[in-house]
């Protein structure tokens, strides 16, 4: 079904709030699918795999605090989605980056890590300039890079399958972000070892592409919106006849 | 004389703790910045022209009409479906699920697969799928007495009793008017770089506007069906035809949840209110303000209103609205004779006399506020600042927010009603804290309480750590990271945050619902308890063939509002 980046946005937050995010996560989670489908990524997708392995009876705790200093935080998210757990260690991050010109944060275990760039973008339009990296898959291994000028609200991206790695067994489900106050953090490919490009996207094709995006409205799987729906009722009170009396008698 | 550009002085404007009381934006009348006032003096000055290029009715008015509107830059078509509705089924509530007629306005050419496509969709409102093509969706309901008593006139080659017309200004009230995506239409984002949508609500103020001419010409239409006696309405009473408008607790939240928007809307009439009355004023602008006083008092006189408080109200209006043309006719016209007017009503007259004095100011000087029309737009970002130290958004907090502060949030009354959603169509609704089941799923709509409790918890946290950082704070309390952004945006933003205890038991939803319409441009409130009012828009606007006649002289263009009853016209008027 075809539907508006109003009604999307306004169902997700609704869906959030009802799945038990507080007010702010769900604005932001909800602002993070919408800025990736303004882009003709994913977003949907990641959604649906997130609220795949989402469950009422144990909703996603707060990200672990395993280490912090002035420069550097590291989290573990315990498989939860960015959705969920990346809005405020990204603010924390930023504020570490005002204060000291460059900070780090890696989040050990998280989910649906592409749409951690909608919450880039809002920072890296208040002059933050930003990269995050992470590993997308094992077999081929790929790395993906995602770089903000500051001040710009579209990211160059690159997404490169590589060989010569070592050996490594344990599943990598962070990802790595480093703000800096003054430095362009733009990924450029250069290195000794080999890789395959898979994708390329600058900030110019995205623009073009976000001012392409949604004029006869966003595609979206029947189930997905039907789940949707599902979590946004759970923030709807009952009626009865009583209860009609709240809106007041109209006719 | 008038100020000359470049000469404007930096506008004193009034402070938000009078600007944003709840029982003063509840007396809030239109200006000549409201929506629809904009819209009709852009739709002349750009010639705009507006003709019937359907009009597929039964002879009970049933079927399908469009209008096609051509701009300057664009096409669009107003889409209407007319069909027979019981009296049982006839309700103004979101909940309905029929109506008289329902619309949508369109971007572009309405093609066969298209229409097709409407006329599934568009009678079934929220339940439909809509296509993204269309701008606005919307329905309305007649008024019974109104629609019957016009055709039975009409059909003797009578017109009807302008007596009808006192009371409800119109033949269709609409009970929503849905933009900005609503199940599936355009996104307003869409309309931003659009010239003639980008002001808010245009595009919905233009849909409605349309429909006026179609109650006109359906109505026409019906009498010519059922008699060869019939007439059509003579133009002075089709210009007294507006398009009434039932309105809920629905539109209460989008006040509370888009505070920049009420912002700058607020500041620029504030701004509009200011620069009128540092203009200096002489005899004709003296008279000018008779004049309008006059129509005004004449204009409320015609009013029929249903509800007793609010015809008390506007009887005390009229008595001392007579009191200032008495008294503008016997004063000088002294420098400083707008500021002595608006001293004395805010030390003596009613809240509605206060504002209406002040939208006729601002009525008195188009040439100095009107370019603030294209200012009522704004980017709606509320960012975090992370590290900003905490004690300093506590001083915002004690230097913005006392208002809050100040409230008694832990009383019976001081927390009465919690606002929530109902499962039938998503209806704001109020219940009794409590008393009413659903306080858990409550609408965080009452700000007051929350800054209040944020602002302690802020406190104790101080204590504990006098020398951090918002984030800091928000790290060990996540689920404040919206307030907190509220608070930090709107601490710059004068005019944003309605200042009253939205729980308290003598809250009254009807004075959210009026300052918004205010803005749209409504006239003849008319509540419906404290949670209802009827409005009316364009009753006395230009008419379509107006517009089509691309007059040079557009004063009729700029100045409609409070528009004078004609008198009962009491001879049959020959089918031309």
């Amino acid at each position: 079904m075809k539907v508006s980046f109003n009604e999307l946005e306004s169902l997700s937050r609704k869906a959030f709030i009802g799945m038990g995010f507080s007010d702010g996560q769900a604005v932001d989670a909800a602002d993070m699918l919408c800025w990736m489908e303004s882009l003709g990524f994913e977003g949907l997708k990641a959604l649906s795999d997130a609220l795949a392995q989402y469950s009422l009876e144990h909703p996603h705790a707060p990200a672990e605090r395993l280490y912090q200093d002035t420069d550097v935080t590291v989290l573990d998210a315990h498989n939860a989605s960015v959705l969920a757990c990346s809005h405020l260690p990204l603010e924390l991050t930023f504020a570490k980056a005002r204060a000291r010109g460059l900070s780090i944060l890696k989040i050990r275990r998280c989910r649906q890590r592409q749409l951690i760039m909608g919450y880039l973008a809002r920072l890296a339009n208040r002059g933050m300039n930003i990269t995050a990296f992470w590993r997308n898959s094992q077999q081929p291994l790929t790395e993906q890079v995602v770089g903000f000028r500051a001040n710009s609200s579209v990211p160059s991206i690159r997404i490169y399958a590589v060989s010569e790695v070592p050996e490594e067994t344990q599943e990598n489900t962070g990802i790595s972000i480093v703000m800096a106050n003054h430095v362009d953090l733009l990924p450029t490919m250069r290195s000794d070892y080999e890789y395959n490009l898979l994708a390329k996207h600058d900030e110019a094709e995205l623009l073009d592409a976000r001012s392409q995006s949604g004029s006869r409205g966003i595609t979206v799987d029947d189930a997905l919106w039907a789940t949707l729906n599902q979590f946004a009722k759970l923030t709807l009170v009952e009626s009865t006849g009583n209860s009609r009396l709240g809106a007041g008698p109209a006719d | 004389m008038t100020l000359e550009i470049g000469q404007v002085p930096s506008p004193v404007l009034r402070p938000p703790a009078t600007v944003m009381d709840l029982q003063r934006l509840g007396a809030l009348s239109s200006t000549r910045l409201s929506f629809s006032r904009s819209l009709i003096r852009k739709m002349g000055r750009q010639r705009w022209q507006i003709v019937r290029a359907k009009f597929d009715l039964d002879e009970l008015g049933y079927g399908e009409a469009i209008y096609r509107i051509q701009t300057p830059y664009a096409r669009y078509h107003v889409v209407i479906f007319a069909k027979a509705l019981a009296d049982s089924e006839r309700s103004d509530r979101v909940i309905a699920e029929a109506w008289d007629l329902t619309f949508g306005l369109v971007e572009g050419d309405v093609e066969a697969s298209l229409m097709a496509s409407l006329a599934e969709n568009v009678p079934l409102q929220e339940a439909g799928r809509q296509h993204p093509q269309l701008l606005v969706i919307s329905r309305a309901n007649r008024s019974v007495r109104n629609f019957s008593a016009c055709v039975d006139s009409l059909s003797a080659g009578q017109q009807p009793a302008i007596e009808l017309l006192k009371t409800a200004g119109y033949l269709y009230r609409t009970t929503a008017v849905y933009g900005n995506g609503k199940f599936g239409i355009a996104d307003y984002r869409q309309l931003k770089e659009n010239p003639d949508f980008r002001h808010p609500f245009s595009a919905q103020m233009c849909a409605v506007y349309v429909l006026r001419q179609f109650s006109i010409d359906q109505v026409e239409h019906i009498a010519q069906c059922r008699s060869d006696r019939a007439t059509t309405l003579i133009d002075p009473v089709r210009r007294y035809v507006g398009i009434g408008n039932s309105t809920g607790l629905g539109m209460a939240p989008f006040l509370i949840n888009h505070p920049l928007l009420i912002n700058q809307w607020v500041h620029m009439r504030e701004t509009a209110l200011s620069l009128a009355k540092q203009q200096i004023p002489n005899e004709i602008s003296q008279h000018e303000l008779i004049v309008l006083v006059t129509r005004v008092l004449q204009s409320m006189k015609n009013l029929a209103v249903e509800d007793a408080e609010q015809a008390s109200r506007n009887q005390e209006v009229t008595e001392q609205l007579e009191l200032v043309r008495i008294w503008l006719q016997q004063v000088a016209a002294e420098d400083d004779l707008w500021l002595q007017l608006t001293d004395w009503a805010e030390a003596a007259l009613s809240l509605e006399t206060q504002e209406l004095i002040n939208a006729l100011l601002i009525e008195l000087y188009p040439d100095q506020v009107d370019f603030l029309e294209d200012a009522m737009s704004v980017e709606e970002a509320f960012d975090l600042v992370p590290d900003m130290p905490l004690v300093q958004l506590r001083q915002l907090i004690e230097t913005h927010f006392d208002w809050a502060l100040n409230e008694r949030f832990n009383t019976e009354d001081g927390q009465y009603w919690f606002w929530y959603r109902s499962v039938e169509k998503e209806e704001p609704r109020l219940g009794i804290r409590h008393v009413d089941k659903g306080v858990e799923k409550e609408l965080a709509l009452a700000i007051g309480p929350r800054i209040q409790h944020t602002h302690q918890s802020i406190n104790d946290y101080l204590d504990e750590s006098p020398t951090s950082l918002t984030i800091d704070y928000l790290m060990a309390q996540p689920r404040e990271v919206d307030i907190i952004r509220r608070i930090q945006t709107m601490a710059s933003s004068a005019y944003g945050e309605i200042r009253a205890n939205l729980w308290h038991r003598d809250m009254k939803p009807m004075h959210l619902l009026r300052a918004k319409l205010s803005f749209l441009g409504a006239s003849r409130f008319d509540p419906r308890g404290d949670r209802w009012v009827r409005v009316t828009f364009f009753q006395g606007a230009p008419l379509l063939s107006e517009l089509n006649a691309e007059p040079t002289d557009l004063s009729a263009f700029d100045d409609w509002s409070f528009p004078v009853c004609p008198e009962q016209p009491n001879t049959s008027i020959p089918q031309p």
